[in-house]
């Protein structure tokens, strides 16, 4: 009995001892080993492999087609109403004029652009995780094999690995910020501070095998600045402060998170809101307005979209944050789906199982890439400039653009927007209408 | 993993009755299940959810279609309180596009049921007739988006419309002659030679569920 315990200690010490020298270790000075390249270049292989496996299996020809970011099922008419409906009887209205709006009231029925950014985007080639292709067919032996030797791989060593690093990440960050809190206001404090953040992202995104590109590195945020990016998922606070030090903009949360927040806030300064001063926005804009005004204090990072987004496409700003003033550092974030799908559904999973997903997926590799500032020029209103930004960030990061409110998860579209539609319509009509008129009035004599 | 992709005998039997293939079936019954929220029924509750389609301005009349009887195929009248999968497909069904292999009998037939849907769009109290009053509330629907327009506006352009559709119906009329309204076969006549296919199709995809090469 003793020899199993003294047994079990011994390798539970050597485990600790190996994940500190090859992993905490590394983060803490900021150096990297190799191991997640490595471990990346033997992944791409071996779905490259499954790939032409899969394709030797199937049994029709299938033709050459590219994979396009969004797959509907059907193709859209995009005829303006002016040219689709033309009265060339030169009477007002016909019957069919009623086919165009049918026609765009059943696409919308199949597939609707703005729920279909609500869910995973779906992977044209398999990557051996069952969740991005439930319907797929059996191919061969092989391939089941190696299938399931990627299970026990993901199961039995990797996420044991990752709760262990996030475990030691999250506990070094709570006691690091403790720490650093009690000392006095001073550029010792900022800098202490900064090591501390630095060091326990990098352990939390090695906990996710997390393999980040960053781009245009002259770009970063600056001091006094804010920092606007395209939402995802919770992860993405962590990817940007992989790089650097931002003071982070949130609701205090109960629970683990509120011990994070609550430590952190002593070391370095974070902008937490009570509830219900959320509600308040002058309030809101106030306290981030001070924070700006000084040129000490770390860029702020928001994300203007205010829910999840599936990373095909970059939704509505909300133009609070672009009120505020100052010089907006705008980044654009884009995860490849193909190793594991960051994206988190929130009205599917919760917190825990979305975190367990992602310690199960193979890595997450993403792009970030930092843009040149912009400010709000003269006569541009803070919505124009929202959508400026967003077209930026797009552009950038190779998104689509919607014009519709992230809210839309879960609320309604306002009655506006429905009664803009009609009045195009109308308008043409009376448009012919003043014409037809006259021919009407001869026609009914 | 690794279970075998047997199409079951059901789904065969809906891709030869309703003219989709099985994996734009299994598509479509991914939406469904999103629109119903995982019910086996829809009902008119769940349009609510699109965004896309409250731009519509007959957003009311397209729903109310899914859940009319007579294009479900049923014998009985009225509305439907609630449908399923296979009543979904029935109604997509009058999307879809003619296909090349098609005889004069069958494209025939196709557009008949593209009419005699459109058709039931307007009867909106299943009489079988399409009146002034009926005409009028389709047009009133599709501007009342326009403050500018006034309803009188509306109705003169309904009126002259209809106007229109009895001259090539019944022809001439005498001054006493009161006309009840377009009946499917007088609706039949205006169309006749008119293209309306091309009009009234959703383009389906061709979509794969096996892997492509990048």
């Amino acid at each position: 009995m003793e020899d199993v315990w003294s047994l079990v200690l011994r390798v539970g010490a050597a485990w600790v001892a190996l994940v500190f020298t090859l992993i905490v270790l590394p983060s803490a000075l900021g150096v990297s080993l190799g191991i997640s390249e490595a471990y990346l270049r033997v992944l791409v292989k071996t779905l490259e492999w499954a790939t032409i496996r899969i394709e030797k299996g199937v049994k029709k020809p299938q033709p050459q087609i590219k994979t396009s970011a969004t797959n509907g099922i059907i193709e859209r008419d995009e005829t303006p109403m002016e040219k689709e409906i033309v009265h060339p009887h030169r009477v007002d209205f016909e019957f069919s004029d009623i086919f165009y709006f049918c026609r765009k009231g059943f696409e919308a029925i199949v597939e609707d652009e703005v729920t279909q950014r609500f869910s995973s985007e779906e992977l044209f080639s398999w990557n051996l995780l069952t969740r991005t292709n439930v319907n797929f067919h059996y191919i061969s032996l092989r391939l089941t094999v190696v299938w399931v030797i990627g299970v026990i791989v993901r199961y039995c060593f990797l996420l044991p690995l990752r709760i262990t690093l996030a475990a030691i990440g999250i506990t070094s960050m709570i006691v690091g910020t403790t720490i650093v809190g009690q000392l006095p206001n001073s550029s010792m404090k900022d800098y202490l501070s900064e090591v501390v953040h630095l060091t326990c992202s990098r352990i939390l995104v090695r906990a996710l095998s997390g393999t980040i590109h960053y781009h245009n590195k002259e770009n970063k945020p600056q001091k006094g600045g804010i920092c606007v990016a395209n939402h995802t998922s919770p992860i993405d606070a962590i990817i940007l402060t992989n790089d650097g030090c931002y003071a982070m903009v949130g609701q205090v949360h109960g629970g683990l998170m509120g011990i994070i927040q609550r430590a952190t806030v002593k070391a370095c300064p974070h902008v937490w809101f009570e509830r219900s001063e959320i509600k308040d926005r002058h309030l809101v804009t106030k306290r981030l307005r001070e924070h700006v005004a000084d040129k000490n204090k770390l860029p702020i990072l928001i994300f203007p979209e205010g829910t999840c987004i599936n990373n095909t496409s970059v939704m509505m700003f909300k133009k609070g944050s672009f009120e505020i003033g100052g010089t907006i550092y705008p980044v654009a974030i884009k995860y490849d789906p193909q190793f594991g799908d960051a994206f988190w559904n929130s009205s599917k999973y919760n917190i825990v199982s979305y975190l367990l997903r992602i310690m199960t997926s193979w890595a997450i590799v993403c792009n970030v890439w930092y843009m040149p500032p912009m400010v709000r020029q003269e006569g541009e209103d803070a919505v124009q400039f929202a959508n400026r930004v967003r077209s930026a960030i797009a552009r950038q990061g190779g998104l689509t653009e919607l014009p519709w409110d992230g809210g839309l998860k879960r609320a309604k579209v306002k009655d506006t927007f429905k009664e803009e539609q009609q009045k195009n319509f109308s308008k043409m009509l009376v448009r012919n209408g003043s014409v037809g008129n006259l021919s009407a009035g001869t026609e009914s004599d | 993993m690794g279970s075998a992709h047997s199409v079951p005998a059901e789904m065969r039997e809906l891709a030869d009755r309703t003219g989709f293939t099985s994996e734009q079936i299994e598509h479509l019954h991914r939406r469904f299940k999103q629109l119903s929220q995982d019910q086996l029924t829809i009902r008119k509750e769940n349009f609510d959810n699109i965004p896309d389609l409250e731009f519509n301005p007959i957003r009311g009349k397209i729903v109310h279609a899914f859940f009319d009887k007579r294009n479900l195929r049923q014998e009985s009248d009225g509305l439907a309180d609630e449908i399923n999968f296979e009543d979904f497909l029935t109604i997509m069904s009058y999307f879809r596009p003619i296909e090349m292999n098609m005889d004069e009998e069958q494209l025939d037939r196709f557009r008949k049921e593209k009419l005699k849907f459109l058709f039931h769009m307007y009867d909106s109290d299943h009489d079988g007739k399409i009146t002034l009053q009926e005409y009028r509330n389709v047009v009133e629907e599709l501007l009342s988006g326009n403050p500018h327009l006034e309803k009188e506006s509306a109705r003169s352009i309904a009126d002259g419309a209809m106007m229109e559709a009895a001259s090539i119906c019944v022809g001439q009329m005498g001054p006493d002659q009161v006309y009840e309204g377009i009946t499917f076969d007088d609706f039949l006549k205006m169309w006749q030679g008119i293209d309306i296919e091309t009009k009234m199709h959703v383009r389906f995809l061709n979509v794969d569920t096996i892997a492509h090469c990048y």
